[in-house]
């Protein structure tokens, strides 16, 4: 167990975001966020494969669904590059993919709920994301929160949190 | 429910509660948190050898569509190499829950593996 100390402030320090800046704070794509990265991740992924999946072996039989399917994968792809990505288009282009998958979703769900005759087969946001563990509902809402506490206004209240957490450390 | 989704499950829920442990009392990524991943890359490739074996013609052939099995182990494969690498971007305390995703993702995997080839997973 070797215990190296690489502080979070080390890192923000080093970035040069933050390199004039009084306050270190963590940024976007770092610390928790390279949490939310991960599970936006893991959706890119398995959606892309779902959707891929979809078209290639069955083809025609659920035409929206499929479509619906591709739609999702391609958003999650979008958040989970912009949401990687520091600067201010990223932020905006960030913003944009998870207000559309919390649409998506919301959607989707009440439109499976409401219409289940047009979906033959399954999409990533059928009844809320069920087949997800309803991760899809949540995750666009911890995107959206994560997204408006980190513009840089809020660099203030990501400074005072670091210090908060740097105490607990010590 | 077969020995090697139970072996999975046992694998995989040690991985997450091990990663969950090393976050608030590590600020840097565990080395018991990268050994559990590593564990359950283990495991997979143990998992996708005895498929392989049982692909090839014992008693036991495959319900749901073969290649759909494939891709899932191919993924799930790649999953904590990707992660671990992600984890290693930024090495903070939050490197353990990153990697904490393996053990939750593989285990939901082989769920579904499982349930490709037999038709149920339990």
């Amino acid at each position: 167990m070797g215990k190296r100390s690489v502080s979070t402030e080390d890192s923000a320090e080093n970035s040069p975001e933050h390199a004039g800046g009084a306050a270190p704070a963590v940024p976007r794509n770092r610390g928790v966020g390279m949490l939310i990265i991960t599970a936006y991740g893991i959706f890119a992924v398995s959606s892309t494969a779902r959707a891929l999946y979809q078209l290639i072996v069955h083809g025609e039989d659920a035409p929206v669904a499929y479509a619906l399917s591709g739609l999702a994968a391609a958003v999650y792809i979008l958040a989970t590059l912009a949401l990687a990505r520091t600067s201010a288009a990223a932020w905006r282009t960030a913003l944009a993919a998870v207000l559309v998958e919390l649409v998506g979703v919301v959607g989707v769900g009440l439109w499976t709920v409401l219409e289940p005759q047009l979906f033959a087969d399954a999409t990533v946001w059928s009844h809320f994301g069920q087949g997800y563990g309803y991760v899809p509902l949540v995750l666009p809402l911890i995107g959206l929160a994560w997204l408006l506490r980190h513009r840089s206004g809020a660099r203030r209240a990501a400074a005072a949190r670091d210090a908060e957490s740097s105490e607990i450390r010590e | 429910m077969t020995v090697m989704m139970i072996v999975g499950t046992v694998v995989c829920a040690a991985s997450l509660l091990i990663c969950w442990g090393m976050t608030p009392v590590r600020d840097h990524p565990a080395d018991s948190s990268i050994v559990s991943i590593a564990a359950v890359e283990l495991f997979l490739v143990a998992y996708g050898l005895y498929a392989g074996a049982r692909q090839l013609g014992f008693d036991a052939p495959i319900l749901g569509e073969v290649w759909e099995f494939w891709g899932y182990l191919a993924t799930a494969l790649l999953l904590p190499i990707g992660v671990f690498i992600w984890a290693m971007v930024d090495r903070t305390r939050w490197s353990n829950l990153v990697m904490s995703s393996v053990g939750l993702v593989v285990f939901v995997m082989v769920y579904r593996m499982e349930e490709i080839w037999w038709g149920s997973a339990l």
